[in-house]
């Protein structure tokens, strides 16, 4: 062996700093062990909480619950919007998922042409992993429990039960209640109740429009949770009931509404454009709030396709457009009810008489009526709707008055009935034209003319133009639309506690008799009588030029192009002994308001009489019977008089 | 038995008296060590001995008994042997790289005759009783401060070298550290052991920009601030954190871990056992597990202390001073103070490989312990 010499003391040298330096290993090796147990203390002893919430937010997913949304009752709780189960199927990406071959397969049971599932195709594989997309919905019980037999084979494929809106009453509250629709990009937020995951649940649906818009959270409710263990993958491993949170269903709306009014309304209007309001005018409640033509609201929870939608949006009777509260219109001679208020105010006889000729020259210019009225006061020039009688009258109060007497009558107002939309029209003065018309601030003595017989700058929705029917029966209150009676239960203030109506008693009820005189001798004479006995209808006509959607000169009457036609108004309450219903009608290019508008007032002020127990029952009350002669075996018995239900308190306004 | 009876010639040769020189303490915290393994494997395959659980422990047991047999064998058969076993492993590390198999992209595995196996695991124990030996024939002066030094820098650098090329950063680092470690412990001067380490920290930055490759980069920067992909690379750290954090002082229960029960551990049956066990058992299962580990790696090291060869010294040592780095480097790891490497937890994790050539090492430091009055190159029955 060839080794160096190792000497002894070598040897004791090499092996003494061995013994050293292993000493210092095995401290090296001691304060690491010691450093890892350092560590694990920390993360073990002192982070704990910390850790423990990340395992658990690994171990456990919450899966959305929607909750239901809830119901749009009316007054008398028929249901207005609901919800129907919904068959669902759904597909979501995810590992060993080929979601082309899942959606061939899937077309064997539903319908599913190429182009469908090629856009699905691409919806999947846009959607992030592991969330669904919503393939069908509304299957049939045996589509949905054929592929329910197969989900074992199909991985990602669900089939479930959700729920979906819908309007039982299809157009006839479409406008009020609007509709539910898919949640746009747009309507995502990042904060706030639109910041909600449960939005992004295929299938929830956002309210649009209406009531379901306006009060889109308290319908809503609150999403519960179903707590399931997952797996690193993703993956339900195991449901823990007891760990799900239940949803909070969405609150009950209920409405001043009445179905069978607005179905009457719908009926009657027919294809006619236009809109019905009918108000309770002791309380202020809306019973009826419909515009025609309307549309089925269901479609839009559905999803409307493109060409559908155009169909709707371009027809020229603009069906999307809720007319009672978004359109406005000159109210043509409805006005004149509110020119005679201000007039009676102003110290103006109501024996003054005008000669109407048909034609009257003033101020450089020839000023029309529609017909020879001859010899008129206030009274009969109402009942007639003679304009150049009222052009007179105007002239005799001034704007300014008129605007006042009108505003009262909540003319120009907006009202907060819950739900968006509504347009102000305009009731001009003078001080509205110095501050809008810069250029010529005056206003001309020859526009009140116009003014008067509710031409001109004026324009109203057929809301505004229904509360000035019912303040004018109400007589006392200047009383407020109410829309909406509840929600959750919890009653809202009616519309009668808003104060007094600022107008002398006497005065208004000499416009009221006016009024009667125009469904019984006037311009609208065939509708007092409404075949209810001795309860009448009183109103008032209007037939107003209109400003149509395709500027021009109008037509008179029913001649003409649609487009061109003048707009029939109506106003009216009744009974007119005992007033409790006002109703507003506009008919779209209807022509003449005694015509167009008057009849089909009558008909919904028909059914909602009808509808009033009381009114009822003054209506069935017993015939008096003359008196049957006694039978002489029971001649001790005294008769019991008939029993006659009194009528009810006849003119107690006047 | 007495010292007496002991120092009769021949007396220490008799298999039986080797037999009971056999540190039988070590081997009975192996075996705890690979029971509370074997316990976790059974936990993770949901309370069943298939897959893992059985096996370990069968492994185990054949690597234990090989341990025995290992101890038996004459130190100076040992000595023999470390040059040629060196030079198998050279030959074997040249051969992967030129007909290796190429599995997840490493080319790290030999086949012959149907058995795989990784040629740096036969250079992790071929570098220990390569120094050794040679160590063993040097003079202090050499050891300390010398040109000398050459030898055993380049018996260290050609298999690190070839290791990294697989390229399999993980091993090559064990290999050089032990190597290292080694060197240290001949008697290296204090100024070169300064100045290497000086020198591996300025060397660490500009290496792992630009000679790592990009997986190992991203693995590295990843550690760095595993938050920045918690579902990519740093998703395994994280993971692996949540697991030992939300185990607590007690931990969850046997079998009711849910990172491990649940698959968000990754490798929870190999490199992350042991944030199973952490998960699992809490803090106090994993300090008795560590003094498990501690207790060994004394025990090893008093093996090499008390070695009257400086072959012997440095072998045991060498053989402790790999499976040190085993258990800190797979801690350290685990508990998210290292990048993630494939280092598994020696014992605990499943896996043979490591098995084996742990056990094997352990063999080499029994048979140290029981020929620890064996004069290696003099005196009689010297075998060189």
């Amino acid at each position: 062996m060839a080794e160096p010499a190792i000497f002894f003391e070598e040897v004791n040298q090499r092996q003494g700093e061995f013994h050293r330096r292993a000493f210092m290993m095995g401290g090296v090796a001691g304060l690491g062990v010691l450093g890892l147990a350092g560590r694990l203390a920390y993360l073990q002893l002192l982070e704990t909480a910390r850790f423990e919430k990340l395992a658990v937010s690994n171990q456990f997913n919450f899966k959305l619950v929607p909750p239901p949304r809830g119901l749009i009752l009316d007054r008398n709780g028929v249901v207005l919007a609901s919800n129907r189960p919904n068959f669902r199927l759904l597909v979501a990406r995810d590992k060993g998922v080929d979601p082309q071959a899942t959606l061939h397969t899937l077309a064997e049971f539903v319908p599913l042409d190429d182009s469908r599932q090629a856009r699905l195709l691409r919806d999947i594989s846009n959607a992030p992993k592991r969330s669904p997309v919503q393939v069908m919905e509304d299957m049939s019980w045996e589509q949905f429990s054929a592929i329910n037999l197969r989900i074992p084979e199909l991985p990602g494929v669900t089939a479930d039960m959700g729920e979906v809106r819908v309007y039982p009453h299809g157009g006839a509250f479409a406008h009020v209640i609007g509709y539910v629709a898919k949640v746009n990009k747009e309507d995502l937020a990042p904060v706030g109740p639109n910041a909600d995951p449960i939005l992004l649940n295929p299938g929830f649906r956002i309210g649009r429009q209406g009531v379901e818009k306006a009060f889109d959270l308290q319908l809503r409710g609150k999403p519960g949770a179903h707590k399931v263990e997952v797996d690193a993958n993703g993956r339900e491993v195991r449901e823990d009931t007891q760990g799900d949170i239940p949803a909070v269903p969405g609150q009950e709306i209920q409405l001043t509404l009445d179905a069978d009014i607005q179905n009457r309304a719908m009926e009657v209007f027919g294809d006619e454009s236009g809109a019905a309001v009918v108000m309770d005018c002791r309380s202020g409640d809306i019973l009826c709030m419909f515009s025609g033509p309307s549309f089925d609201a269901n479609r839009f929870v559905r999803g409307l396709s493109g060409a559908e939608y155009r169909q709707l949006a371009n027809y020229e009777r603009k069906p999307l457009f809720n007319k009672a509260l978004t359109a406005t219109y000159p109210p043509g001679s409805t006005f004149k009810t509110m020119v005679a208020l201000a007039a009676l105010e102003a110290g103006y006889d109501p024996k003054t008489v005008h000669v109407c000729n048909k034609a009257w020259a003033w101020g450089g210019r020839v000023w029309h009526c529609d017909e020879h009225h001859g010899a008129q006061d206030l009274h009969t020039a109402i009942a007639t709707s003679c304009d150049i009688y009222f052009y007179q009258c105007a002239l005799f109060v001034g704007p300014d008055k008129i605007a006042d007497m009108a505003r009262r009558f909540g003319l120009g107002d907006l009202f907060d009935i819950g739900i968006p939309g509504q347009k102000k029209g305009l009731v001009p003065d003078t001080a509205y034209k110095k501050r809008v018309f810069k250029k010529d601030p005056k206003w001309h003595p020859g526009e009140t003319p116009s003014f008067g017989i509710g031409q001109g700058y004026t324009h109203l929705n057929p809301l505004q133009l229904c509360v000035m029917a019912a303040r004018l029966a109400n007589g006392e209150k200047a009383l407020h639309p109410r829309l909406v009676k509840s929600i959750g239960g919890k009653e809202l203030p009616v519309g009668s506690a808003f104060g007094d109506l600022p107008v002398d008693k006497a005065h208004i009820q000499f416009v009221r008799d006016a009024m009667k005189a125009v469904t019984t001798i006037g311009t609208a004479k065939a509708t007092a009588d409404m075949g209810l006995g001795d309860i009448k209808m009183a109103g008032k006509t209007g037939t107003a030029q209109g400003f149509n959607y395709n500027g021009g000169r109008g037509v008179h009457g029913t001649a003409g192009p649609w487009h061109l036609r003048d707009h029939a108004w109506f106003v009216a309450y009744a009974p007119y002994d005992d007033p409790r219903y006002a109703i507003s009608v506009l008919i779209e290019h209807g022509g003449f308001g005694g015509a167009a508008a008057a009849p089909r007032a009558r008909e919904i002020m028909r059914t909602t009489l009808l509808k009033d127990p009381e009114i009822r029952a003054r209506v069935e009350k017993p015939m008096p019977m003359p008196q049957i002669p006694d039978d002489p075996s029971d001649s001790d018995r005294i008769p019991e008089p008939p029993t006659v239900i009194a009528p009810g308190p006849t003119g107690g306004l006047a | 038995m007495t010292v007496s009876a002991l120092t009769r010639p021949g007396e220490r040769d008799r298999l039986i008296v080797k037999f009971g020189e056999v540190d039988w303490v070590f081997g009975l915290t192996l075996f705890l060590i690979a029971g509370s393994g074997a316990l976790m494997l059974f936990s993770i395959a949901g309370s069943s001995w298939d897959p893992w659980a059985a096996k370990h422990l069968a492994r185990f047991g054949l690597c234990f008994a090989m341990m025995i047999m290992l101890a038996m064998v004459d130190l100076r058969v040992w000595f023999a042997l470390a040059y040629p076993i060196y030079g198998l492993g050279l030959l074997l590390l040249l051969a992967v790289e030129a007909v290796g198999d190429v599995r997840l992209g490493a080319q790290r595995w030999l086949s012959v005759g149907g058995f795989s196996f990784q040629p740096s695991e036969v250079m992790k124990l071929g570098i220990v009783l390569a120094l050794a030996r040679y160590y063993h024939g040097a003079s202090a002066d050499r050891a300390r401060l010398s040109w000398w030094l050459l030898v055993p820098a380049a018996m260290i650098g050609v298999p690190v070298l070839l290791v990294a090329h697989q390229p399999d950063l993980g091993t090559a680092m064990l290999i050089a550290m032990t190597g290292a470690a080694i060197v240290v412990l001949a008697g290296l001067s204090w100024r070169i052991i300064i100045a290497g380490i000086t020198a591996a920290l300025v060397a660490i930055p500009p290496f792992v920009m630009f000679v790592m490759h990009d997986y190992q980069r991203k693995r590295v920067l990843t550690f760095l601030d595993p938050e920045n992909d918690p579902s990519g690379s740093g998703y395994h750290i994280l993971q692996s954190m949540i697991a030992l954090g939300s185990g607590g002082l007690l931990g969850k229960g046997y079998g009711l871990g849910s990172q491990s029960q649940l698959n968000f551990l990754p490798e929870k049956q190999t490199d992350f056992i042991f944030a199973t066990l952490a998960e699992e058992f809490g803090f106090v299962g994993c300090v008795t597990v560590l003094a498990f580990y501690a207790a060994v790696i004394f025990m090893g090291l008093r093996t090499a202390y008390v070695s009257h060869s400086h072959f012997g010294r440095l072998a045991a040592a060498g053989v402790m001073a790999t499976f040190t780095l085993y258990v800190l480097i797979n801690g350290a790891m685990v508990m998210g103070l290292a990048p993630v490497v494939g280092v598994p937890m020696p014992m605990l994790s499943y896996g043979g490989t490591v098995m084996l050539t742990v056990m094997i090492g352990f063999g080499l430091v029994q048979s140290v312990r029981v020929h620890r009055y064996s004069e290696v190159t003099s005196g009689k029955g010297s075998l060189v």
